[in-house]
């Protein structure tokens, strides 16, 4: 059934072997180990955090009054809510910890190197993001634990010399810790994080596919 | 010549498809019905709440009633209102739901005519509810109502007309 759907549209457009030449079947190297699933896995765990994502939207209110209501009833009250803020919770606990091995492989088997480069380039970009999901995303249930540990982190860019008061001032909407910064985290949270890692994941896996995988040691 | 290797091939490929379906279906799934169950799990439930003094209602006429609660709101405690009109007909009382049953504006009732009209799409109901005329398809919703201790109850759980 499903098979003679996609052929209505393979005999028009032509995917089908493109698709299995290009995906499926698609040549790596010999000798390659599980250590290179690290990168897939990561975006497995990106891909989980979308869809558990944009449901926790239809119930999480970025306000200081109602943010941590909403999170409670999502926990408590709705059904599958729970297992919805846990796989997101999980998946970004999760997220980190492959983004630092799947760096780790690529360090420790030198792939960044020429012709490789600006895969690394933009991969550190990506790792400055999924930081930056983390730390947006950690206030967001505006209790005491997300409340005090972004007051910790906003306030370290102050130490820097000229600018970091500003900066502070910055991520905070003002000189308070309140309804500004949490609608602000939201706002980057939800919005400009996911676009901008969409920018760079085109960009890191179009790369890699230009140039191939790096062999194995 | 289909050799071990195509078989063992087309066995990780329908591996690799159903544990992929099993996490997009899991996820999914769970994503679909929590954004889903308020749609069948919140309902307007069976309250009978107060609504002022018995004795101001005027026997033999339709007496405009603002019914206010407390109701749990999803994570917020809000107010539930609706408008009730109440006929006090000797020891009985005749209680109609002023919720329009074509798209839910309330009705208003015509003292010059006897009738209840809507404002927001001309819809008209005689005294007792029926629709006559314009868009609603229904009649009004009937509305439990009791009198205890000089003070006048009307139940909100009112079964969909
Ligand atoms: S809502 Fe009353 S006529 Fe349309």
């Amino acid at each position: 059934m499903i098979g003679r759907i996609i052929d209505v549209f393979d005999r028009r457009f032509k995917f089908k072997d493109d698709f299995k030449k290009n995906v499926l079947d698609h040549p790596v190297p010999p000798r390659v180990n599980f250590t290179y699933c690290f990168g897939g896995i990561t975006f497995l765990l990106y891909v989980l955090l979308l869809v558990t994502g944009i449901a926790a939207m239809f119930f999480y209110v970025p306000s200081v009054e109602h943010a941590f209501a909403t999170v409670e009833y999502m926990t408590f009250d709705l059904p599958l809510g729970n297992i919805i803020r846990g796989i997101h919770h999980w998946s970004a606990n999760l997220m980190v910890v492959f983004v630092c091995l799947h760096m780790l492989r690529v360090f420790v088997y030198g792939a960044y190197k020429n012709p490789r480069e600006f895969h690394w380039v933009s991969g550190v970009f990506l790792l400055g993001i999924t930081l930056a999901f983390s730390f947006t995303g950690y206030l967001l249930p505006w209790d005491q634990k997300a409340y005090w540990a972004t007051k910790v982190g906003v306030l370290m860019p102050k130490s820097i010399p000229l600018v970091g008061d500003f900066i502070t001032r910055l991520l905070m909407g003002g000189s308070d810790l309140g309804a500004l910064t949490i609608s602000r985290f939201f706002a980057i949270h939800v919005v400009v994080l996911p676009i901008l890692t969409a920018v760079f994941l085109v960009a890191h896996f179009l790369m890699i596919r230009r140039t191939g995988i790096a062999k194995p040691l | 010549m289909p050799d071990n290797n195509m078989t063992r091939r087309k066995f990780l490929a329908t591996g690799i498809g159903v544990i992929s379906g099993a996490i997009a279906l899991g996820v999914g799934g769970a994503a679909i019905t929590a954004v889903v169950a308020p749609a069948v799990t919140n309902k307007r439930e069976d309250k009978w709440v107060e609504a002022g003094n018995a004795d101001d209602l005027v026997q033999g006429q339709f007496n405009k009633i603002n019914i206010a609660y407390d109701a749990k709101d999803a994570w917020m405690e809000g107010k539930i209102k609706l408008l009730a009109y109440v006929k006090p007909d000797g020891d009985n009382l005749f209680a109609l739901s002023a919720t329009c049953s074509h798209l839910g504006c309330n009705v208003k009732f015509d003292e010059q005519s006897g009738k209840f009209k809507c404002p927001c799409h001309t819809g008209v109901y005689d005294a007792t509810g029926k629709n006559i005329s314009g868009p609603p398809p229904k009649p009004l919703s009937h509305l439990e109502a009791k009198i205890e201790d000089g003070k006048l109850f009307i139940n909100t759980g009112i079964k969909e007309a």
